[in-house]
């Protein structure tokens, strides 16, 4: 019966194929060739602690790394090339583990980097996250060739910008599609930690108040952070990992954030909607509490890339 | 045979997020185009069909983040009868609509973020027609 089963799907399957591949037009035709069917594309069938909607939700969410590099920039603090990770011993990452966490700490790299316009370290980066990107086998959706024309002749920065950035996205879209959230949660985890490193090292050198106050925010997203790693607890090294980022979270429980709700104003400003929300919100934050978060950052940060 | 089954469903899964990666990814960047002086953060596809009853919708959560302004545009899929109805949202609380109270659609949406948290973009399409849209989130360089 089961037999049978498999027989009558695997008909359909390959009738519904066929249908599509012959009603495709000429242009938008793609290779079979080009079509990677991932080892673990049917997971491992245990259970998750939260459903995978509710992990697509959490991941989505973690901030993006660009938004913390723009507001870096915007406070006027210059680019520091020393605070990037280095690419040299990327051939040592010999595991997807390896390779998804700093994949995701070079994307924030990335991001950093081309926000500050700094076209010519961009090459080296990307060299990395190209080949990190293909040991995943998620290569196919990081648009090298464009990417690194765009940063040689320095043109177009916000293409450039919006190629990375999309790039990350679709990777990241495809990896939950197609049943590797674990790789995706650790792509998003360096991102985060990186995104982290990069404030907490400016705020070490100058403490700008916006970017202390956006670190602090963090705390927000630590918890949902945990939870999607907590999902992947049989992996003895998302359990090792989960016991770093508690670390983080612990120094986050003397952080206090409170808000006072006012009503949003709304008008329209050439064929816009522009809504100003006349929230406030206060942070309660310690000189000895942003240092602990500044110092587990980094402890956490090194661990990570010397794994 | 169950092993050849498992490859050839992979080889079809494939061939789907392929397909429907080379569709929406041209809406996407043809959106992208136009969000002006704003620098894109994330992209949202959105596919629903017709219903007669109340029209259906979809919900994205997006954590926020305070001092930002940020911009939601909307580009509707050509072939498909619906103009995407886009609001945002801060828990139940509407804070602004690309529909004006007329009818008529607004090219985008600002957001001057100052608290920090989750808020949701609801998108429907316009009395229940089928429709395909792309939103994309992205901040306003200030």
């Amino acid at each position: 019966m089961r037999k049978n089963w498999y027989k009558i799907v695997f008909i359909s399957i390959v009738g519904i194929s066929l249908a599509q591949m012959s009603c495709t037009g000429d242009g938008s035709k793609k290779k079979l060739d080009d079509i990677e069917i991932p080892e673990d594309i049917f997971g491992d069938d245990k259970p998750l602690l939260i459903s995978q909607e509710a992990m697509e939700d959490i991941i989505d969410n973690i901030s993006s790394p660009v938004e913390m590099a723009a507001l870096l920039k915007s406070t006027g603090v210059p680019f520091s090339q020393k605070l990037l990770a280095s690419t040299d011993n990327i051939d040592d990452l010999n595991t997807n583990f390896k390779q998804a966490l700093n994949l995701g700490i070079l994307g924030c790299d990335l991001g950093y980097l081309n926000m500050y316009e700094k076209t010519g370290s961009v090459i080296n980066n990307m060299t990395a996250i190209h080949s990190l990107a293909n040991e995943l086998r998620i290569g196919q959706f990081f648009d090298f060739s464009t990417i690194k024309r765009l940063a040689t002749n320095n043109e177009n920065l916000d293409s450039l910008m919006y190629i990375s950035v999309s790039s990350f996205n679709n990777m990241d879209l495809y990896l939950r599609q197609s049943n590797r959230s674990n790789i995706s949660s650790l792509i998003v985890t360096g991102m985060w930690i990186e995104g982290m490193y990069l404030a907490t090292q400016v705020v070490k050198e100058k403490p700008k108040k916006d970017v202390i106050e956006r670190i602090a925010d963090q705390k927000l997203v630590l918890n949902d952070l945990i939870l999607i790693l907590k999902n992947y607890k049989g992996d003895s090294k998302f359990v090792d990992l989960v016991i770093e980022i508690e670390k983080i979270k612990r120094e986050y429980d003397a952080v206090k954030i409170t808000y006072e709700m006012g009503e949003p104003e709304a008008k329209e400003v050439d064929g816009m909607l522009i809504i100003v929300q006349n929230d406030k919100q206060y942070i309660d934050i310690s000189d000895e509490t942003l240092t602990s978060i500044i110092n587990t950052i980094q402890d956490v940060r090194n661990k990570i890339i010397n794994l | 045979m169950k092993k050849l089954f498992k490859i050839i469903l992979a080889l079809f899964i494939g061939f789907q997020v392929n397909q429907t990666f080379a569709q929406s990814d041209e809406l996407v960047n043809v959106c992208a185009l136009g969000i002006g002086n704003a620098t894109y953060l994330k992209d949202y596809k959105f596919k629903i069909p017709a219903s007669s009853v109340s029209p259906p919708s979809l919900k994205i959560n997006v954590i926020l983040n305070k001092g930002t302004m940020y911009k939601i545009t909307v580009c509707n899929a050509e072939g498909y009868a619906g103009e995407a109805v886009v609001k945002l949202m801060d828990n139940a609380t509407v804070l602004g609509s690309n529909m004006k109270a007329d009818g008529s659609f607004l090219k985008a949406i600002g957001f001057q973020c100052e608290r920090t948290g989750m808020y949701s973009i609801n998108v429907s399409f316009k009395n229940g027609k089928d429709g395909a849209a792309v939103a994309i989130l992205s901040y306003i360089n200030m």
